[in-house]
């Protein structure tokens, strides 16, 4: 689904990735750990189209097109969803007219016919009481005036509506009490559906005790330095990261 | 002829056919006076720095000019014949009956042209007219008062509303020659009475259009007024706009500006709290592009303590275009526990769009809550991204992004088809 390789990018002449290389298959979720600094959201940045990073090196193809090469919208329609670290408060655009845009504008890229006003409002009540949302929410601003939790649920809220194959998710966990963070990774795991794929970013272990990914990678100035089981994190937890700076340090 | 000549043959014509015993006639004779005084204001005044009236004055303009049977048309299909209401239509600053409506049943309440109903209303008339809207120091509107043509004459006696609302459309049709529009409106509203009332601009032919309107709007206690003003004149218009609230004690209005089109537009939008508990709500929304430019002018008058006022402009700026805004509240002396918000926010779609904002507060009393803002900047680039990166497109992201700016003015418009025709220049201009 999707193939990173030799990825490379800099922000204002600054060196961030230094070659990420990367394959997630259909229904696989991938943790990607590291410290700060390591050029974690700077990967989810660069996947979703974000314009301040340069791509200096390297491919990414998701579904065998070039990623890199569409405009974050299409990228968006072709099915890759970023949850966002700090998800943007918009000031006068309903959440229920932001998601009915999206809506449409996927499926006219896609050749179809716009959803019925009754459709795109049953749709949206299903995946509300499936996210368990609150139904004040929608009809409000999109995430003025929310809490941190709030916020990361919307964009949950917003990937089950949106249906995406890939999902990456930016430091989710930031920012989040422990039973918001169950209800966010309760609604990631009710997306699961085997074809589906996440890629979860992350610096801590205890998002990953919800959301169990299959492999976890460790980035280290902009490198993927390790990969293994969701034991690795585990290791993480415990250790820190030190121990993998220190080895990074003398193999190089 | 230039528009001074003009202006000058148009006054001799009209002082060889008025009656100088009566007291209108006086009032006018000194106002042209006042204005011969003080000529167009220059951009070394202050108050016009950035308003440059050089282009309306040396156009050249004719004695009369005949009404094209076309306006008929454009009345028709104008927006604000759909809107359910009494409507006065003005073309050239005349009134033209055949194309005005009229629903309103209740006899005691007066809805006309002010050459007409002046003289059938002649001790309300002299009682309000002239009285708000100050000439001495202000040379249009001293032109105004000296030259006017028609324009609405409004009075809703005590406790009676007005069961629709009053259009008042003002169309310049500049076809055949360049025109000059001089519009003068006079509201009196009684105590406890309600009035909506709706002062509309359009313009249609492609010879400049200068409209120059004076609106004077008295509220008696507990009198609650909307008023709403939109501008959208297309083709070469220019127009200086002067509007005179005047409140008593318990009064509550709501005033939204739109302001759509027009080369040159200059509003000057003036309250006066003259009573203890009013409510005064100035709001206004400007959408300008190619070289067009748009200046808000305001003023609050707190004259008198425990009064709230709440002003909110707003801008986005395409092209060329340029903007001004200049809001002054003035806190008087004695006007204690005054509370009064001013903010005044635009964006600039383009890099050779201007904006010259200045928030003025001036505060005599010591017991007051007032605060005061302006920005200037581009759409922020998070909400863009954000919005992108959920499928939606830059163009209809803008889109959504410039509506939700707008929407802030456009919730306090309480007319449905305000709104329609609000985001619909929004669509078409942006």
């Amino acid at each position: 689904m999707l193939e990173i390789k030799e990825l490379k990018a800099e922000i204002e002449g600054k060196k961030i990735l230094n070659g990420i290389n990367l394959v997630v298959k259909p229904g696989e979720v991938h943790a990607i750990m590291g410290p700060n600094g390591a050029g974690k959201s700077t990967l989810s940045s660069v996947l979703a189209g974000r314009a301040d990073y340069e791509v200096t090196g390297g491919t990414v193809s998701f579904n065998g097109k070039d990623l890199l090469d569409m405009a974050p919208e299409d990228r968006a329609r072709e099915g890759v969803f970023l949850a966002f670290q700090y998800p943007v408060e918009i000031p006068g655009v309903s959440t229920t007219n932001f998601l009915k845009t999206a809506i449409n504008e996927k499926r006219k890229y896609l050749g179809l016919e716009p959803m019925e006003a009754t459709d795109f409002l049953k749709f949206m009540r299903e995946k509300m009481e499936l996210m368990e949302m609150d139904k004040a929410l929608t009809s409000r601003s999109l995430n003025e005036g929310f809490s941190g939790g709030e916020k990361k649920r919307n964009e949950v809220f917003q990937m089950a509506m949106l249906e995406p194959q890939l999902s990456i998710m930016d430091e989710t966990d930031s920012g989040l009490d422990i039973d918001a963070l169950r209800l966010v990774s309760t609604g990631v795991n009710k997306l699961k559906d085997g074809k589906r794929s996440f890629v979860v970013i992350t610096h801590y272990q205890r998002l990953l005790d919800y959301i169990v990914p299959d492999f976890v990678h460790v980035l280290y100035k902009g490198r993927i330095v390790k990969s293994g089981d969701a034991n690795l994190a585990k290791e993480l937890e415990v250790k820190g990261y030190d121990w993998i700076k220190e080895e990074v340090e003398a193999g190089a | 002829m230039n528009l001074q000549e003009k202006i000058n043959q148009d006054f001799s014509q009209y002082k060889t056919q008025a009656n100088s015993s009566d007291a209108f006639v006086q009032l006018r004779e000194q106002a042209f006076t006042e204005f011969e005084k003080l000529g167009f204001p220059s951009t070394k005044h202050e108050e016009w720095k950035y308003t440059n009236l050089k282009p309306i004055a040396e156009q050249s303009f004719q004695a009369t000019c005949e009404i094209n049977p076309a306006v008929h048309a454009f009345v028709k299909q104008s927006i604000f014949s759909t809107i359910q209401a009494n409507r006065l239509v003005f073309v050239n600053g005349s009134f033209v009956q055949e194309l005005s409506t009229m629903l309103e049943t209740n006899t005691e309440i007066i809805i006309g042209s002010l050459a007409t109903e002046r003289h059938k209303h002649k001790t309300i008339f002299e009682a309000h007219f002239g009285k708000y809207a100050q000439v001495e120091g202000q040379a249009l509107n001293a032109l105004n008062t000296a030259l006017l043509s028609d324009g609405a004459f409004v009075v809703v006696p005590d406790g009676k509303t007005v069961s629709h609302p009053i259009v008042i459309l003002n169309i310049t049709d500049s076809s055949a020659i360049n025109v000059l529009a001089q519009p003068r409106n006079l509201v009196v509203i009684g105590k406890s009475a309600s009035v909506t009332i709706i002062e509309a601009y359009e313009a249609m032919g492609t010879n400049a259009a200068f409209t120059n309107g004076v609106t004077e709007v008295y509220a008696a206690e507990n009198a609650h007024v909307e008023h709403y003003k939109i501008q959208q004149q297309a083709g070469e218009s220019y127009q200086n706009n002067f509007t005179q609230i005047f409140q008593e004690a318990n009064t509550n209005i709501n005033h939204v500006t739109l302001t759509l089109d027009g080369t040159m537009v200059r509003n000057n939008l003036h309250f006066y709290m003259n009573g203890e508990n009013c409510n005064s709500l100035l709001y206004g929304l400007y959408i300008t592009d190619s070289k067009d430019f748009v200046d808000n002018h305001t003023r609050v008058d707190h004259a008198k303590p425990n009064c709230f006022s709440d002003e909110k402009y707003k801008g986005i700026l395409k092209d060329q275009s340029t903007a001004v805004f200049n809001g002054k509240i003035m806190v008087h002396l004695d006007a204690q526990k005054t509370n009064a918000y001013q903010r005044n926010q635009n964006i600039l779609l383009s890099d050779d769009a201007t904006v010259n904002t200045k928030p003025q507060l001036e505060i005599f009393a010591d017991d007051v809550k007032c605060t005061h803002g302006a920005t200037i900047g581009q759409l922020d680039e998070e909400p863009m991204f954000y919005l992108r990166s959920r499928g939606i497109p830059e163009d209809v992201a803008r889109k959504l992004l410039l509506n939700a700016f707008a929407d802030d003015i456009a919730e306090k418009i309480n007319i449905p088809e305000l709104v329609t025709l609000l985001e619909q220049q929004i669509e078409h201009k942006l």
